[in-house]
């Protein structure tokens, strides 16, 4: 991949050249404590677009998954009903998409457009969406308390998926073009030559921020096995079960979550919206059926299958892509502390306590 | 345009068909079949929708739109044989009733068929024995019914069906004409009896122990579909007489919103009872990793 070096001052000029080409830009504010959220870029927010800030926890997967997606209006009158379907292909880019939420959006790809069935909302606006990557090199702004990216594999720099992307080299920016879209930004004079010292200096950068992780859960791949082969004891599951609240919270702000459910809703007279709406598996009603049999009752169940679904090998292979980014997003807000890592850190445990010694 | 994903080999191709569009089809006419259940006779607006969705396999289903209320999962019991397109609903929620409530000549919507569906040519020179009970008959209607279309492609063909009451037999017309046809064996039990009934009183698995009754183990594939007692005890029985678990094969319901892998709702385990299923043999029912 071609890399160029742009000067600090220069990085938000990415977002004005996104502007200028007719893209809907989003990029991430920083409001107050730890409050960050992406927003669209005007003219009166462009100078308030920041590089170094916490990941918000709404993720930008909405832009590729709308939390609520119009699928389709539907008018009936007089007996006769006509279909429409309701498409947005706006084209849009998001500044500053860090490398797990890049990671997110490739296992996205993998599951709504591969296999048999191919989803066109989800390709319409995938195929529109550039993405520019800001590569997390602050261990005080960028990286969170609950971040494990490096275990999941994904960052702190993704090395695929992005069209660019942008990495703090301390005095400058290096940038790095990941696809011919991100290559063609490179005719513009401000991307200057990249030496050799630029790539050395980004790889001693890189190995310094992976020390500066606060969350590692080494027993990741461990945990994948566990969980594939079904050696998890239920007592476990029933433990890690007991602690969700069942708020859904943990899927809300997965970058990887695919789970939807549909809805119809009247809009006006004769007028109605299908939707899709974000899911989650922690609900009782996910998997209730009409008549009221629910074959997956207990809390313990659903939170086994969140996690039998995110590590299971099975899935692994399915998608080619693990669907646990390693962003820290559900540990940060689950209420039960029974986010990726502290499952990950129970089941270790449980597995140590399952060594039955005899001292003789 | 930036980076997408592609799974398959060619990396052009751009999805055109949107996959949770349903068509409008036209309700024919309606037949009651037992209390709460009906069967729905349709036919989609557009000729040449009614002929693609034709190829439909048996066991195979369709995703039913009622705009306003939503959409639903149903088998498709009508063999890919017979002419004439249906449903046999059981009223049970939202959804449903709205079915329920349509007169002919309305509109609602239909896409699919999906599923795996029961791959009919496998079982080719077996015996086929079709355990039911309740609406369990529904989806294994659709296999019955091509089966004996296709009679000489098969060996002995054995129905064991059973309802809570008489009046909850389904398809009435249909067993009259397989108890009496030939090529078929089909033998009926009812959990509680009433006046008009000569027959057996039983749960479906007491037919297998009736004098004359005699169930083909070798070379055969037993399809069970019924609520999960029954299935439960069924299996038990089969295994017993010395059925492999690789020739019982059964089709799973789950709630569904999709119908194509996507919305999450149906995963036992492993595997998406919408594209991996729902047909599956007993052998990998019990590999899912998830009751059932």
């Amino acid at each position: 991949m071609k890399a160029r070096i742009l000067e600090h001052g220069d990085v938000l000029k990415i977002v004005d050249l996104l502007r200028e080409q007719g893209h809907e830009v989003f990029a991430p504010f920083a409001g107050r404590g730890r409050d960050t959220w992406f927003d669209l870029v005007t003219d009166e927010n462009r100078g308030r677009v920041q590089v170094h800030l916490p990941n918000p926890y709404y993720p930008p997967k909405r832009f590729v998954l709308p939390h609520i997606e119009r699928l389709m209006k539907v008018r009936k009158s007089n007996g006769d009903i006509q279909i429409e379907p309701t498409y947005r292909d706006r084209k849009r880019a998001i500044f500053g998409i860090r490398s797990c939420d890049v990671a997110g959006i490739w296992h996205l790809d993998r599951f709504y457009l591969g296999r048999d069935f191919r989803d066109l909302y989800y390709e319409k606006r995938r195929k529109n969406l550039f993405l520019v990557n800001v590569v997390c090199t602050d261990p005080e702004r960028d990286i969170g308390e609950e971040c494990f990216c490096p275990c999941a594999d994904t960052g702190p720099a993704a090395r695929e998926n992005f069209d660019l992307q942008v990495m703090d080299l301390g005095d400058e920016f290096m940038v790095v073009a990941g696809s011919p879209a991100g290559e063609a930004f490179f005719a513009n004079p401000m991307f200057k030559q990249a030496t050799e010292a630029h790539v050395e200096k980004r790889r001693a950068i890189l190995g310094e921020v992976r020390k500066r992780f606060k969350t590692t859960t080494s027993w990741f791949p461990a945990t994948v096995r566990y969980v594939s082969q079904g050696t998890i004891l239920d007592k476990t599951w029933e433990e890690i079960g007991s602690r969700c609240l069942e708020c859904g919270g943990c899927t809300y702000v997965c970058p990887a979550c695919t789970c939807f459910t549909v809805s119809d809703r009247q809009i006006g007279p004769g007028e109605i919206e299908r939707v899709r709406i974000w899911d989650a598996c922690a609900l009782s009603g996910f998997t209730r059926m009409a008549g009221g049999h629910n074959p997956r009752r207990a809390v313990h169940d659903r939170r086994n299958r969140r996690f039998f679904r995110k590590l299971a090998h099975y899935f692994i292979q399915r998608e080619l892509s693990m669907a646990c980014v390693g962003c820290g997003r559900c540990a940060a807000v689950c209420h039960g502390d029974i986010g990726m890592p502290s499952v990950v850190e129970m089941i270790r445990r449980a597995t140590a306590e399952n060594d039955k010694l005899q001292p003789v | 345009m930036s980076c997408v994903a592609h799974n398959s080999a060619s990396a052009a191709a751009v999805a055109t068909e949107n996959i949770y569009l349903p068509k409008l089809v036209v309700l024919d006419r309606v037949t009651d079949d037992i209390p709460e259940v009906r069967t729905f006779y349709w036919h989609f607006e557009d000729a040449t929708e009614q002929a693609k969705f034709k190829h439909f396999r048996p066991g195979q289903f369709a995703q039913v739109s009622l705009f306003g209320i939503g959409e639903f999962p149903a088998s498709l019991p009508p063999s890919p044989t017979e002419e004439e397109t249906f449903f046999t609903i059981r009223q049970v929620g939202s959804c449903t009733a709205a079915l329920h409530q349509l007169k002919p000549g309305e509109k609602f919507a239909v896409r699919g068929p999906y599923g795996n569906g029961f791959r009919m040519e496998d079982y080719y020179g077996k015996n086929l024995v079709f355990v039911a009970g309740g609406i369990g008959l529904i989806p294994l209607r659709s296999c019955i019914v091509y089966a004996l279309k296709h009679r000489d492609k098969y060996q002995r063909i054995q129905i064991y069906y059973g309802s809570k009451t008489p009046r909850e037999l389904m398809y009435l017309p249909n067993l009259r004409e397989w108890q009496q046809s030939s090529g078929i064996e089909c033998y009926l039990t009812v959990d509680r009896s009433a006046d008009s009934w000569s027959g057996n009183v039983g749960v479906v698995g007491s037919l297998f122990k009736q004098p004359g009754v005699q169930v083909p183990v070798e070379n055969t594939t037993a399809f069970v579909c019924g609520p999960p007692v029954m299935f439960r005890f069924v299996i038990k029985d089969l295994l017993a007489m010395g059925f492999r678990e690789g020739d019982i094969v059964s089709t799973l319901e789950r709630y569904m919103k999709c119908g194509v892998g996507k919305c999450g709702h149906c995963c036992i385990g492993v595997a998406y009872v919408c594209v991996d299923g729902p047909v599956f043999t007993y052998e990998q029912i019990k590999k899912l990793g998830e009751d059932i």
